[in-house]
């Protein structure tokens, strides 16, 4: 590691540490290391304009997230929930695993945690309440759990950011997800029927069958939503950036077209909250990468990947410690942050042990989604505090118990790589 | 004053609405020329390219309020009002440095792509580049200015450098 690079990873520290924002820490320590180098302080820019006018795959994040923001806006995320309650409301915990089941579908259209979290979250958190068999710290811990699964199930924001860095297919990646994000489902809505169980939470009376059809034909458009998402992009007709797109424009004809909810006022609205969601998330990556490089010139990946391997750990050690420094840099660290510039540095590792990429990506994904809601900073946590007013420390009291079911449903992930590589091999993956 | 900087607020969102707008129009024109009606286009992923490139450094500079940006805020709002005037000074300086002192060789750099011309459009790439040279500017102007704010209120909790006004945030 040369002076300029000490100096460089000091500023990025020290910046972000008093609360710049991280992609401009990343900005200025680059260009103060460019300066201590003696480099052409073009090369920033040169990073930031290429990354991003060449980025085609990241072209995907914008149209997610308006996809996202066109749902939540129109009434599509209401009819779900009436769906999810007629499915498996009737259990004890039902609304627990309303919240949770939601979360499974809606994931399955929008990609983004925190928009799981703030749109049909925020309405779930409410019923939860509303029938009076929960308190409100357990009703928004639920939701901020169960909105980890977002971005794990595909169609997924994080998912591209590492394919980014990995150079790993989005297509298989988003295939992996699945399973992990079924077993992640799993595991909340075992420990929301243990806790409903203990609590002694009466079971609600169940939604009439011959209500169900009426309620399942009115879910019925939103509910195809992942189906043509991921028939498009594994049918092969579609890139992964495109079948964004196209996601969007169905989410829009629904919101207009069939379910008429979304007014014209309101599309302005969302479109310019997306453009701004989209330039948060741009200005990170952008600035991310200009900082990769300067790792990438350092040779950093390599010498890790070196040390690594004369220390003669095996995968499954370096799987588990890499778990472990994820779990810490999550307590302080935002997901985008660790995925865009803490993976990289050890990606060559990862490969140079004989750990498949995909399920390593995975993994790490999940890892850092854990992050969202580990305290002091987890983004979910402050997002649903922020939308519902539930105080911090009910939701972080509640969530803990969730926690515990995700790291097991993360331990179980590690272990066993064929949870992530089943579907993606059964596609054609030679991993 | 206070007038013309919510006018000027509101212009910044809605171009960064209609770029985000048109990119995803230029989507759908690109699906549907290539599988509706067979005709592939080599226009829209240079269109698309641009818009993103353009959504991005503009949103960043001029729509995006401090607290919308991904930062680790732990320290600052555990820190006493002048410890995080301090911080929010530090920070100000650094970025305002850093980008005004890289920026003449960003422009030249910028201003080298007016030789290159894009594949299909034939569009010079200074002009779509030049949104880095928009985004430095916009980045110091801002910066400097909520500088200047810490400076003149000795008591106050420094207002982050922000086109918008707090109470709008989320």
């Amino acid at each position: 590691m040369s002076f300029a690079f000490a100096v460089c990873l000091a500023a990025v520290f020290g910046l972000a540490a008093i609360g710049t924002p991280i992609g401009y820490s990343l900005l200025v320590s680059a260009t103060l290391y460019l300066a201590i180098d003696g480099a052409d302080l073009a090369l920033a820019a040169e990073q930031l304009i290429q990354s991003i006018y060449d980025g085609y795959t990241l072209l995907a994040v914008p149209l997610f997230i308006i996809a996202a923001n066109i749902m939540n806006a129109g009434t599509i995320s209401q009819r779900l929930l009436t769906f999810c309650v007629a499915v498996v409301g009737r259990f004890r915990g039902g609304m627990g695993h309303v919240n949770i089941l939601s979360s499974l579908i809606f994931s399955g259209m929008s990609g983004s945690a925190v928009a799981d979290a703030a749109g049909i979250g925020k309405i779930i958190t409410e019923m939860m309440i509303k029938t009076g068999h929960y308190s409100r710290g357990y009703a928004a811990a639920v939701t901020a759990a169960s909105a980890t699964i977002g971005p794990i199930i595909p169609p997924s924001i994080p998912m591209v950011m590492y394919a980014l860095i990995s150079n790993q297919s989005i297509g298989y990646l988003f295939l992996a997800g699945i399973l992990p994000g079924l077993l992640m489902g799993l595991v909340l809505m075992l420990m929301n029927w243990t806790i409903s169980w203990r609590r002694k939470i009466p079971v609600e009376a169940p939604t009439p069958l011959r209500d169900a059809p009426g309620i399942t034909i009115r879910a019925f458009p939103a509910l195809m939503m992942p189906v043509i998402l991921l028939s498009g992009i594994y049918g092969g007709a579609t890139t992964p950036t495109e079948a964004a797109a196209i996601a969007a424009l169905y989410a829009l004809l629904l919101a207009v077209g069939l379910y008429r909810s979304l007014r014209l006022r309101e599309f302005y609205r969302v479109v310019v909250e997306s453009a701004r969601q989209s330039a948060t998330v741009g200005i990170v990556i952008g600035c991310a990468l200009i900082f990769n490089y300067i790792v990438a010139t350092e040779r950093i990946p390599e010498a890790l990947s070196n040390q690594m391997s004369e220390l003669q750990i095996s995968p499954l050690m370096f799987l588990l410690a890499m778990n472990l420094l994820i779990l810490g840099l999550g307590c302080l660290l935002d997901a985008t942050t660790i995925i865009l510039v803490v993976l990289p540095l050890f990606v060559p590792t990862a490969q140079a042990l004989g750990i498949d990429l995909v399920h390593f990506g995975v993994v790490m994904v999940v890892n850092a989604m854990l992050g969202l809601i580990t305290p002091p900073y987890g983004m979910l946590l402050f997002v649903i505090n922020a939308v519902t007013g539930i105080p911090l420390r009910d939701i972080i009291v509640n969530v803990l118990p969730f926690l515990g079911a995700l790291l097991i449903a993360l331990l179980l992930l590690t272990i066993f790589p064929d949870i992530s590589l089943l579907l993606p091999r059964y596609f054609g993956y030679m991993g | 004053m206070q007038r013309f900087i919510k006018l000027l607020r509101k212009i910044a969102d809605g171009v960064a609405g209609a770029m985000l707008a048109t990119l995803f129009a230029v989507f759908i024109i690109q699906i549907a020329a290539r599988y509706v009606f067979n005709l592939p286009v080599g226009w829209t992923q240079e269109v698309q390219a641009t818009l993103w490139l353009w959504l991005v450094l503009w949103g960043a500079a001029f729509c995006l309020r401090d607290e919308d940006q991904v930062k680790f805020d732990l320290l600052y709002h555990m820190a006493p009002i002048r410890w995080q005037r301090i911080f929010a000074g530090l920070a100000a300086v650094s970025i305002v440095i850093a980008v005004a002192a890289a920026l003449p060789a960003a422009w030249d750099y910028v201003d080298f792509y007016y030789r290159k011309r894009s594949a299909v459009l034939q569009v010079r790439m200074k002009w779509v580049f030049i949104i880095y040279i928009v985004f430095s500017v916009g980045l110091i102007v801002r910066y400097t200015l909520g500088l200047i704010a810490i400076l003149r209120s000795p008591d106050a909790p420094p207002s982050r450098p922000s086109l918008h006004p707090p109470e709008e945030a989320r």
